[in-house]
């Protein structure tokens, strides 16, 4: 079971309201390669997963994606705190406005709502892993491009910090392909399906 | 019922001493300075923390962090709790 702590894993303190960054970094939040699918995305695949480190692996980044998820929800949070009627106009805030206030809704940046669609658990564990190393490249281009969005150092900073993660998170998951495939036969590696078929 | 072994029976005393603090939180959120309530809360979490701290001085780790281990990382040697046992 989880349980919750009162604290940010990385602070996030931006001083200055910005609805259109808001409107992009919100992506990270309900987006295709965002912190809720993938933490929706690991803590649905350890069931699956054929050893102890794998699955202390998935639920123990699963869990620390539900952080990222928060620290995503506090610069929207600090983005869109105090905000006039002429700021939401101006910076093309209105359209989420209209449906959400200043409320934290999963969307993408084009406003699309969070999917499930954006995650797969394929029951097999080098699907699974070779699936979790390109949705860590991806959240980590995501950064990228939101770091060339913006000259904001309190907003720079957490959003760095992400960023690393996701490196830190490929490297480890490349780690847990090789666990699992050292498990395996070597000569062929889908000989069978180790958390399906009986050997 | 099935018949518990011991760590089973702990982790059940554990699972409903939890429970117990669990449900006593939610009240406490609508009701802050509730006494009864406070002094319900207290009593519980005296009781949870002797059970945990039993529980994990004989069967190893609940979180990641009360992993203790010099040898061996204790919290990928216990199974998690979906499978069986």
């Amino acid at each position: 079971m989880w349980q919750y702590e009162k604290k940010l894993q990385y602070p996030v303190n931006i001083k200055e309201p910005n609805p259109a960054l808001a409107k992009v970094i919100i992506s990270q939040l309900g987006g295709p390669d965002g912190e809720l699918g993938a933490s929706l995305r690991y803590l649905n695949q350890r069931y699956a997963a054929p050893c102890r480190e794998v699955q202390a692996m998935l639920t123990d980044v699963g869990t620390e994606e539900l952080a990222h998820m928060e620290m995503i929800s506090a610069i929207l949070y600090q983005l869109t705190r105090g905000l006039s009627m002429k700021e939401i106009k101006e910076g093309g805030f209105d359209t989420y406005f209209v449906d959400h206030t200043t409320g934290i809704y999963p969307i993408a940046a084009s406003g699309v709502p969070f999917s499930a669609d954006y995650f797969q658990s394929k029951g097999d564990p080098i699907a699974d892993l070779n699936e979790d190393l390109a949705a860590e490249q991806k959240a980590r281009v995501t950064y990228d491009n939101i770091l060339r969005l913006t000259d904001d150092p309190d907003v720079r900073d957490p959003i760095k910090f992400l960023r690393e993660r996701e490196i830190v998170h490929y490297q480890r998951f490349g780690e847990s392909l090789r666990l699992v495939t050292d498990m395996l036969d070597s000569k062929n590696f889908y000989a069978f399906n180790p958390s399906f078929d009986k050997k | 019922m099935p018949v518990l072994n011991d760590k089973q029976k702990l982790m059940r005393k554990l699972q409903q001493s939890c429970f117990a603090l669990a449900e006593a939180n939610l009240y406490l959120d609508s009701h802050p300075t509730c006494k009864m309530g406070l002094e319900y809360f207290r009593r519980h979490k005296a009781e949870k923390e002797a059970i945990e701290k039993e529980y994990t001085e004989k069967y190893g780790p609940l979180t990641a962090v009360q992993s203790d281990g010099t040898k061996k990382w204790e919290w990928v040697a216990m199974p998690f709790p979906w499978e069986r046992g």
